[in-house]
């Protein structure tokens, strides 16, 4: 089974990448950083500060290629467009937005399969770590430069034997003046 | 135990280096270990004479079949083999009960097998070469086992005399 993923490179050629690759690649990435490190915390940290790099430039182009999404409302019609646009765009998946809280200020993303997890089983050497910890970083980086305060954390996950991947969202605060460009 | 006749009772995966990465036996035949591991030694050795023999075939052909069929009589049990373009080795150990050919099911077992070695080899935590322990892989390997038994059972079914 091959998942092709479509992207543009800067000559608005139609590039495609295969799904094993990108698995491969984001594997290579994770076992690397296993080696570098002592903890699963700091690894953790590393995939998340990673993934908060990617997010700021993500959003750009995200925006630059939806220019119709314009500014939302409430939290709500911004998780329906991580959900049902962000994450189809760039993971070819759509995640089930679900868990608002009372408050609706945080809710969960529920993900039935992981394309970033293809293959992977995770070792009993490293039960803290979270594989698939990039996307939170993606996710707060992108959201801050929409001026969301975001925490993101994952509260279950295949790799370690739960039955869905949920990934958490907790908006803190809109943010008024202009953000940092980016971590260290 | 009759229902085993047929069965496949043992399942191994060897290195391009010919260090068995694993090995396992259907669950009926635990005791027996030991002989299957002698019998996977030699089995590699007959694998590495017919795979390093390619290229001094008719025509200088490069090409090989992956799947190697059986690969040296015995009494007791059948041995088949199968070997990747990467020189990793897979080897099939069923009883010895019937004359019949059945090449066409053990390579699909071995193909199988071959799918769940690369799907397991994926993980970028297994380092290559080493032991395999992945429970995945061993769920697949079960599959195999239970496959071949009820394939049998299916035979025995439709009356086929063996």
């Amino acid at each position: 089974m091959s998942r092709q993923y479509v992207g543009r490179s800067q000559s608005d050629r139609k590039v495609s990448v295969s799904g094993e690759l990108f698995a491969l690649t984001y594997g290579a990435l994770v076992a690397q950083l296993v080696k570098d490190y002592e903890t699963d915390d700091e690894i953790n940290k590393q995939l998340n500060k990673m993934g908060y790099n990617i997010g700021i430039r993500l959003i750009e182009d995200f925006l630059a290629r939806f220019p119709d999404i314009g500014r939302c409302y409430d939290l709500k019609s911004t998780a329906d467009i991580l959900a049902k646009q962000g994450f189809k765009t760039f993971l070819g998946i759509v995640p089930l937005v679900a868990n608002w809280n009372a408050k609706g200020d945080e809710f969960s993303l529920i993900l039935e399969y992981n394309p970033l997890c293809d293959f992977v089983e995770l070792s009993e050497d490293h039960p803290n770590l979270l594989y698939s910890n990039i996307i939170c970083g993606v996710l707060r980086g992108a959201l801050e430069m929409v001026q969301l305060d975001v925490d993101v954390w994952f509260v279950q996950d295949t790799l370690k034997g739960d039955d869905t991947t949920e990934i958490r969202l907790k908006l803190n605060k809109r943010l008024e003046d202009a953000v940092p460009a980016g971590e260290d | 135990v009759a229902i085993l006749k047929m069965a496949v009772v043992c399942v191994s995966v060897i290195s391009k280096e010919n260090f068995p990465l694993y090995l396992r036996t259907v669950s009926t035949y635990i005791e027996n270990d030991m002989g299957f591991h002698h019998i996977v030694h030699t089995a590699i050795d007959v694998i590495e004479e017919k795979i390093s023999s390619v290229g001094t075939g008719r025509a200088g052909t490069d090409f090989r079949e992956h799947y190697l069929g059986p690969l040296y009589p015995s009494e007791q049990y059948k041995i088949y083999g199968y070997a990747t373009n990467t020189r990793t080795k897979f080897i099939i150990i069923t009883e010895n009960t019937t004359s019949q050919s059945r090449d066409t099911e053990i390579n699909q077992f071995f193909k199988k097998l071959h799918q769940a070695y690369a799907d397991m080899f994926c993980n970028p935590f297994y380092t290559p070469d080493t032991e395999i322990t992945s429970k995945r892989f061993d769920r697949s390997v079960t599959d195999i086992f239970k496959d071949s038994e009820s394939k049998l059972s299916k035979n025995e079914h439709h009356g086929n005399k063996n």
